[in-house]
C-alpha cells in the first residue's frame, strides 16, 4: 500500500493550535511546555513523544486535572539542537509562563537549556536516556544512564558470547562520547580490550573508512552509540551490507526505530528500561489506551516516550504532594514522589536521577524484541554528587 | 584489498552523483544547488516505488522520470531569467532546494524512512567479502559515464551540446536553439540527479535533507573538472581514493573535507582545475 | 535612537530576547550586505567569522573561566583568529584574475571546513554538541538590549557613513567593473582582502556577543547553513541598502521564533519560496520594493552634495624623468604553439605619438594588454618610465604612469561622472573613508576633455545613461586625471563624427606637445595617424614589419603589400 504520510501536514499545521484549542481550558490552567525536536534528529521519535504526554494529560484532566486545575500541554520545537532549544526554552518560559517543562532532548538541547531553566526558575523532568552527570537545582531524570544500560550489553557479550575484544562506534556528541567512554573504561575494567574507537559527526552518514578499520581490527563484538535517526540506521545498513555480523549492540536504538530498519535491524542487542513487551497490567494498559486514542496513527511506544507519559503523572504527584505548583516546592517533591507506571514503580529520589529496571533484547526478524533477560532496579550510581 | 574496493566504490557514487550536476555547469554554466534536492526527489522516489510494492529495481525509472520533470518545471519557472546571472542562479536553485526539501517534508514526514537494497548480501572478491550492492553501484557508474558519452559524442543532441558548450554565440548564429538546449540538458541534469538519488538510497536513508551533504562534493568536484566527463573522472577517481585513504588510515572527518580543500586549492593553483585548455 | 532606548519598558521578556539575539544577526547580515550587496563578492562564509568569535568566547569562558580579563582575552582573540583567518581566506579567494566564482566557491569552503574542526574538536570544542553553560557578562536583558542595540545602531551608521563616503564608492566600483579599477591604478585585491578582514571583525565581534548573551555556542553557528540563511536575510531586506538587510535579519528572526515554533516546515517553505521569488523577480529585495511603493522617490534620492571641479595643482616630476616613456625588449606570446607575438622591441620617448597600424589580427591590442599586464606576455621585459612591471597586475603598471583607454567604453555603469571621476583620482588624492569631499581636482587636460565634451555639465549622470560619446570621453577623462605619463589608446577615433575627430587629435597633440606625454594609438583611420603621429610602427603577423616617420611608412611598397596582403581596407572598419 502507498504509505503517504498527509496527517504529517496537520501535525505541523495544527499541533499547536489543536493543543492550545483543547476544549477544557480553564484560565487558571497547569501548563506543561514540552520542548522536543519536531525537526532535525529527534523529529524522528518526536511524535511518539508527544503522542504519549497528550494521552496522560488526557487522562489527568478526566480524572479532574491536578489540584482541580486542568492540565495545558505546550510543545515547542528545539530543532534538536543547542540554538533552536535556547529559542523553545525561552519561548515557553518567558512568553508561554508554562509551571513545567516536561520533555526529551538531544544532549545539546539540554545543555543549551539549561541556563534559562536557571534563570526562569521552573522545574523540568528530563525524560530521555542520557550520558549522565548534567546537574541542576531544577533538573529531574526519569530515564537511564550509562551505569544504568552499559553493563547488561558488555556482560552478556563477555559471557554469552566469549567476546574478548570490542570495537566501539559513537557519533560525535557529548551522547556518543560519554557513553562510549563509560564502555571503554567498563569493558576494560572486566578484562576485555578496547580494539578500535571511531566517531563521525552527528549528521555523518557514510561509515565506508569506519567499516573498513572495523574490518581489518577483527573485534568480537561491536558496540555502537550514535545519534538516532540517520546514522543510526545508515550504520547498520552499511555494517549488514559489508557482511559484519559480529554481536552488535546499539545503544541508542528504540524499538520504533528497530522495526523501521527491517530485516537489517535482526540480531542487534539492545538494553532499555521499557520494550512493548513487558507483561504488566500497567503496561497492557498503556498500550490498549495508546492505541484507542491514536489508531492508524499511533507511534510504536518506545522508551523515550513512555518516561515522559510517566514524567506527567510525576510531576502530578509532586504538586499534589507540595499541595502548590510553587518551582521550589514542586522541585524538592519530585525527588520523594513515587510513580507507578509501565516501567513499574518509579523514584528520582537517587541525587535526581532514578533506579530502572533495565531489560535486554535482541531484535528479531520482525523487528520485535525479545527479552533475554531483565535486571531488576538498576542504581544509577553518584551522578550529581553535589545535589540531593 | 577491501582499501581498493571501498576507492572504486567511493568513486563510483561520487561520480555518479556528480554527473547530472556537471552535465548542467558544463552546458549552461549555471550551477544547480537544487541538485541536493533532486538527489533526494530520486530517493523519495524509489521510496515510493518500494510501498507501492513494486520491485525493487522499478524505483529507477520512476525516478528519472521524476527528477526529468521537476527539472523542466524548475528550467521553465526559475532558471530563464537566471542565465545572465551565474551567481543570483546558484542561490535561487539553493532556495529552491530548500522549498522541495520542505514540500517533501510536509508529503512525507521528517522521518527518516528505508529502502532495501534489490541485491543483497556480500560477493567474494579475490579473496574479500565485499557488498554485492557497492559493486553494482560501480557499474551503474559506468553505464552513466559510458551512456552520457555515448549521448554526446553518437548523436546529434550532443553535437549540438557540444557546440553550445564550446562557444554559445556562434552555435545560435548556425541557428541552433540554444533555448531548447538548455531545456532539455537541464532536465537531463535533473534526472541523473535524480538516478544519482535512487541509487544512493539502499546504502543509506531516505530523509528530506539527504541530499545536502552529497551537494558539497559533487559541487566541488564539478568545478575542478570544468565541463569534461573525463576530466571528471580523473577528478573523482584522484580525490575520492585520497578521501577513502584519509579517512581510513587517519579520520574520517579530515577525510570527509579532503575533496572540497584538495579541490580549493588545486583552483587556486590552477583555475582550470583538471579540465584541459 | 529613541525606540532602542525604550523598547525594553514596552517589550516583555521573550520578545527582548529574541531581538537581541536577532540584533546580534543583523550585524553580520551587515557585513554579507556590504561584501555582496555593495563589492558584488557573494560569500556563503561571513558565518564562520561569527562562528569564530563565538567559539573564543565559548572556549575561553568554558576553559579558562569568566572574569573581565578573560573576557578581554576572549575579545581579543574572537579578533585575531577571524582576522587571520579572513587574511588566509582572502589571500586564496582574491587573487589577480580570480572569478567571483571562485571567492564564493572558497567562502562556501570555509564554513564546510570550520564546522568539520569543531567536529573534531571532541570535549575541546564540544564536537557536535557546542559548548554550553560556561559563567558569562552578569547583565540583566535590558542591558543586553541597549547594549547590543546601540553597539548596532553604531556600526550600521558607521557602515552608512563608509560606504556614502568617496573611499565607500570604490566598493561599487569594484562590483561593477573590476577591470577598470585595476586600470585605474587600484589594486582591487588587496581592497577586498582589506574589506574581507575588516567585515570579519565585525562578525567575530557579534559572534562575541552573541555567544556571551545566549551561553550557547554549537558548530551550525559557523556552519555554511547558517551562512546561506544570511543570505536570504539580505535578498529579503535588499542587498545594497545596509537599512534593508538589518530589518530583514529582525523581521525575519523575530518571525521565526513565532512561527516557526508553530508551523516549522511551512514557515521554511515560505521562506525559500520568497528567496527564490526575489531572486528571480526582485534582485532589489522586498523591502525597497514595498518601500518604494509608499515612499516615492525620496528613498531612492538621497541628496548628494553638489561637486565644484577645480584644477589640480601641478605635481613635481620625479626626480630624473626617465628618457624612455615605455620601452619593450623581446616582447611575445603564444597560446599553446600559435605565436601572436614575436620579438617585439619597441622604445617611445616623452612627447611622443606613437601609431600602431596594422591589418585585423596583427596583433595590436594583445600587444597593448602585454604593456599594461605583467602576466600577459610569454616573453621579454617591459619597462614604464623606467620601471620593470614584471609579472604584476595591471594597477602596477598604471601606478608607474600607464593609461590605458579601451577600444569600446569601459566605465563604472552606476557610478556617477564625478563619482567616476574621483575614483580615478584615488590614487593621487586618496579618498576619505568618512566624507564626500566637494572639491574634485583634476589636471586641466582632463578638465579641458570634460569641458569640450560637456560632461561638465552631467557630473551627477549615472554613466550607463550617457551616450556612448560620452561614455568614451568619460573613459578618456578618467583615464587622464589619473596624470599618466604614459597613454595606451585603442581606436579612439572609432565612432566619431568628423568634428569630434579634429576636436580630438588637438587634445591629442596639446597632451603630448605641452604636456610631455606619450602617447600609443592604435588606430585603423590612417588620415588621423597621418595628421597627428610622430612615428608609426608597422605590426603586421605578430611582429614589427617596418617603423620610421609618417612619410616613410606611407609611402613604403611593403605596407602597401601587407594592406593589400591581408584582405583589409586601412579605412577598414574596426573589429
Amino acid at each position: 500500500m502507498l504509505r503517504f504520510k498527509p496527517h504529517a501536514l496537520t501535525a505541523a499545521l495544527g499541533l499547536s493550535y489543536l493543543l492550545a484549542a483543547s476544549p477544557a481550558v480553564a484560565a487558571d490552567a497547569i501548563k506543561i511546555g514540552v520542548p522536543v525536536g519536531l525537526s532535525g534528529a529527534n523529529s524522528v521519535v518526536a511524535p511518539s513523544v508527544v503522542q504519549a504526554a497528550q494521552l496522560a494529560v488526557e487522562e489527568i484532566n478526566a480524572a479532574g486535572g491536578i489540584l482541580g486545575r486542568q492540565v495545558e500541554l505546550v510543545v515547542a520545537d528545539d530543532g534538536s539542537g543547542a540554538v533552536g532549544a535556547q529559542k523553545a526554552f525561552d519561548s515557553l518560559i518567558f512568553q508561554k509562563k508554562v509551571d513545567v517543562l516536561i520533555s526529551m532532548e538531544t544532549s545539546a538541547a539540554r545543555n543549551a537549556g539549561l541556563p534559562i531553566l536557571a534563570r526562569g526558575k521552573v522545574p523540568y523532568i528530563y525524560t530521555s536516556f542520557y550520558e549522565g552527570r548534567s546537574c541542576s537545582p531544577w533538573m529531574h531524570v526519569n530515564a537511564w544512564v550509562p551505569e544504568q544500560q552499559v553493563p547488561p550489553v558488555v556482560d552478556h557479550f563477555m559471557k554469552a558470547k566469549a567476546a574478548k575484544t570490542f570495537f566501539l562506534v559513537g557519533s560525535d556528541y557529548s551522547f556518543g562520547r560519554g557513553m562510549l567512554e563509560f564502555t571503554r573504561k567498563y569493558a576494560e575494567g572486566k578484562g576485555a580490550k578496547v580494539v578500535g574507537e571511531e566517531y563521525l559527526p552527528m549528521d555523518g552518514t557514510d561509515w565506508t573508512a569506519v567499516i573498513s578499520k572495523i574490518r581489518a581490527a577483527k573485534p568480537d563484538a561491536l558496540v555502537t552509540s550514535t545519534a538516532g535517526g540517520a546514522p543510526n540506521v545508515t550504520l547498520t545498513k552499511q555494517l549488514r551490507a559489508a557482511g559484519i555480523n559480529i554481536p552488535y549492540g546499539n545503544l541508542a536504538v528504540d524499538e520504533g526505530t528497530a522495526k523501521g530498519m527491517g530485516a537489517d535491524a535482526k540480531g542487534i542487542f539492545i538494553s532499555a528500561s521499557y520494550v512493548t513487551s513487558i507483561d504488566t497490567p500497567a503496561n497492557q494498559k498503556f498500550l490498549a489506551a495508546m492505541g484507542k486514542k491514536f489508531g492508524a496513527d499511533l507511534k510504536t511506544p518506545n522508551d523515550l516516550s513512555v518516561p515522559q507519559y510517566e514524567a506527567v503523572y510525576a510531576y502530578k504527584a509532586a504538586v499534589e504532594k507540595a499541595k502548590s505548583t510553587d518551582s521550589k516546592k514542586v522541585s524538592a517533591a519530585l525527588s520523594e514522589v513515587t510513580v507507578d507506571g509501565p516501567r513499574g514503580s518509579i523514584k528520582m529520589g537517587k541525587q535526581r536521577h532514578a533506579p530502572l529496571t533495565m531489560y535486554l533484547g535482541e531484535v528479531q526478524a520482525d523487528g520485535a524484541v525479545q527479552v533475554i533477560a531483565s535486571f531488576k532496579n538498576v542504581d544509577p550510581g553518584s551522578q550529581c554528587p553535589n545535589l540531593k | 584489498m577491501a582499501l581498493l574496493l571501498d576507492i572504486l566504490t567511493t568513486v563510483a557514487i561520487l561520480y555518479a552523483v556528480a554527473s547530472g550536476l556537471l552535465l548542467i555547469f558544463g552546458v549552461m554554466k549555471i550551477i544547480n544547488f537544487a541538485h541536493g534536492a533532486f538527489l533526494t526527489l530520486g530517493a523519495y522516489a524509489s521510496l515510493v516505488a518500494s510501498n507501492l510494492g513494486l520491485s525493487p529495481w522499478a524505483g529507477v525509472p520512476l525516478a528519472i522520470l521524476v527528477g526529468a520533470l521537476a527539472g523542466m518545471v524548475v528550467e521553465l519557472l526559475i532558471m530563464r531569467p537566471l542565465y545572465a546571472r551565474p551567481l543570483d542562479a546558484i542561490l535561487a536553485t539553493w532556495g529552491l532546494g530548500m522549498v522541495i526539501g520542505q514540500l517533501i517534508t510536509l508529503a512525507f514526514g521528517r522521518e527518516v524512512q528505508f529502502v532495501a537494497s534489490p541485491v543483497q548480501g556480500t560477493v567474494n572478491v579475490w579473496g574479500t567479502d565485499y557488498s554485492a550492492y557497492r559493486l553494482l553501484l560501480v557499474v551503474a557508474a559506468a553505464v552513466i559515464g559510458i551512456g552520457m558519452a555515448a549521448l554526446l559524442t553518437r548523436t546529434r543532441f550532443g553535437l549540438i551540446t557540444r557546440a553550445v558548450i564550446m562557444n554559445e554565440q556562434l552555435a545560435r548564429g548556425l541557428g541552433i536553439h540554444s533555448g531548447a538546449v538548455r531545456f532539455i540538458t537541464f532536465s537531463v541534469g535533473a534526472g541523473l540527479g535524480s538516478l544519482a538519488g535512487c541509487l544512493i538510497t539502499p546504502l543509506s536513508s531516505v530523509d528530506p535533507n539527504m541530499g545536502i551533504p552529497w551537494l558539497m562534493n559533487a559541487f566541488m568536484l564539478v568545478m575542478v573538472s570544468g565541463a569534461s566527463m573525463a576530466s571528471l573522472l580523473l577528478a573523482t577517481l584522484l580525490f575520492g581514493a585520497i578521501q577513502v585513504v584519509v579517512s581510513t588510515y587517519f579520520s574520517p572527518i579530515l577525510g570527509g573535507l579532503a575533496i572540497v580543500v584538495l579541490a580549493a586549492i588545486t583552483l587556486r593553483i590552477r583555475p582550470k582545475g583538471f579540465a584541459r585548455d | 535612537m529613541l525606540v532602542v532606548a525604550v523598547a525594553p519598558f514596552m517589550l516583555d521578556s521573550y520578545t527582548l530576547s529574541i531581538l537581541v539575539r536577532a540584533i546580534f544577526f543583523a550585524m553580520l547580515a551587515l557585513t554579507v550586505d556590504i561584501l555582496w550587496g555593495y563589492t558584488g563578492v557573494l560569500t556563503f562564509g561571513q558565518s564562520a567569522f561569527f562562528g569564530a568569535g563565538a567559539y573564543a568566547a565559548g572556549l575561553v569562558f568554558t576553559h579558562l573561566g569568566f572574569s573581565p580579563e578573560m573576557a578581554a582575552l576572549a575579545l581579543g582573540e574572537a579578533l585575531l583568529s577571524a582576522g587571520l583567518i579572513a587574511l588566509l581566506v582572502g589571500w586564496l579567494s582574491f587573487y589577480h584574475g580570480a572569478t567571483p566564482l571562485y571567492a564564493s566557491v572558497i567562502s562556501l569552503v570555509l564554513p564546510i571546513v570550520m564546522t568539520q574542526l569543531l567536529f573534531s574538536g571532541g570535549t575541546f570544542t564540544g564536537s557536535s554538541s557546542g559548548l554550553t553553560g560556561y559563567v558569562s557578562f552578569d547583565l540583566s536583558l535590558e542591558a543586553w538590549f541597549w547594549w547590543a542595540g546601540f553597539a548596532l545602531i553604531a556600526i550600521t551608521a558607521l557602515a552608512w557613513r563608509f560606504v556614502h563616503s568617496d573611499a565607500g564608492r570604490l566598493l561599487v566600483a569594484t562590483r561593477d567593473n573590476e577591470m577598470r579599477c585595476s586600470y585605474l591604478g587600484i589594486n582591487t585585491s588587496t581592497l577586498k582582502i582589506g574589506l574581507l578582514v575588516a567585515t570579519a571583525l565585525v562578525a567575530a565581534v557579534a559572534g562575541f556577543g552573541y555567544a556571551s548573551f545566549s551561553g550557547v555556542v554549537a558548530p551550525e553557528l559557523a556552519g555554511f547553513v547558517f551562512g546561506t540563511e544570511i543570505i536570504i536575510w539580505v535578498a529579503l531586506g535588499g542587498r545594497g541598502t545596509l537599512i534593508g538587510p538589518v530589518f530583514g535579519a529582525l523581521l525575519i528572526e523575530c518571525a521565526s521564533a513565532y512561527l516557526g515554533g508553530s508551523l516549522p516546515y511551512v514557515w521554511k517553505l515560505l521562506l525559500g519560496a520568497a528567496f527564490v521569488g526575489v531572486i528571480v523577480l526582485l534582485p532589489q529585495g522586498l523591502l525597497p520594493a514595498l518601500l518604494a511603493r509608499w515612499l516615492p522617490k525620496h528613498w531612492a534620492t538621497s541628496a548628494k552634495p553638489a561637486v565644484t571641479l577645480v584644477e589640480a595643482a601641478a605635481r613635481p616630476t620625479s626626480g630624473a624623468q626617465a628618457t624612455e616613456a615605455v620601452a619593450l625588449r623581446g616582447v611575445g606570446k603564444h597560446y599553446g604553439s600559435l605565436r601572436v607575438l614575436k620579438d617585439i622591441d619597441l622604445v617611445a620617448a616623452p612627447g611622443e605619438l606613437v601609431s600602431l597600424i596594422g591589418p585585423n589580427g596583427a596583433g595590436k591590442t594583445t600587444l597593448m594588454r602585454c604593456m599594461s599586464d605583467g602576466a600577459e606576455r610569454s616573453s621579454g621585459t617591459v619597462h614604464i618610465a623606467g620601471n620593470d612591471i614584471g609579472r604584476a597586475p595591471p594597477y602596477v603598471a598604471v601606478r608607474y604612469g600607464l593609461g590605458r583607454k579601451f577600444q569600446t567604453a569601459n566605465v563604472f555603469a552606476t557610478l556617477t561622472v564625478a563619482e567616476s571621476l574621483r575614483i580615478a583620482r584615488t590614487r593621487l588624492d586618496p579618498p576619505s573613508l568618512w566624507r564626500r569631499a566637494e572639491q574634485l581636482a583634476l589636471p586641466a587636460y582632463a578638465l579641458a576633455v570634460l569641458q569640450v565634451t560637456q560632461l561638465d555639465k552631467k557630473l551627477d549622470t549615472e554613466a550607463r545613461n550617457l551616450s556612448h560619446g560620452e561614455q568614451q570621453a568619460l573613459e578618456l577623462a578618467m583615464v587622464l586625471a589619473m596624470e599618466p605619463r604614459v597613454l595606451l589608446l585603442d581606436e579612439p577615433t572609432a565612432g566619431l563624427t568628423l568634428a569630434e575627430r579634429t576636436l580630438i587629435g588637438q587634445v591629442f597633440l596639446d597632451l603630448t606637445h605641452r604636456f610631455g606625454l606619450c602617447l600609443l594609438l592604435v588606430e585603423h583611420d590612417i588620415e588621423f595617424v597621418r595628421e597627428i603621429s610622430t612615428r608609426l610602427v608597422v605590426l603586421h603577423e605578430g611582429h614589427i614589419a617596418m617603423q620610421g616617420s609618417v612619410q616613410e611608412v606611407v609611402e613604403s611598397e611593403l605596407v602597401r603589400t601587407i594592406y593589400s596582403g591581408a584582405a583589409a581596407t586601412p579605412h577598414g572598419a574596426s573589429a
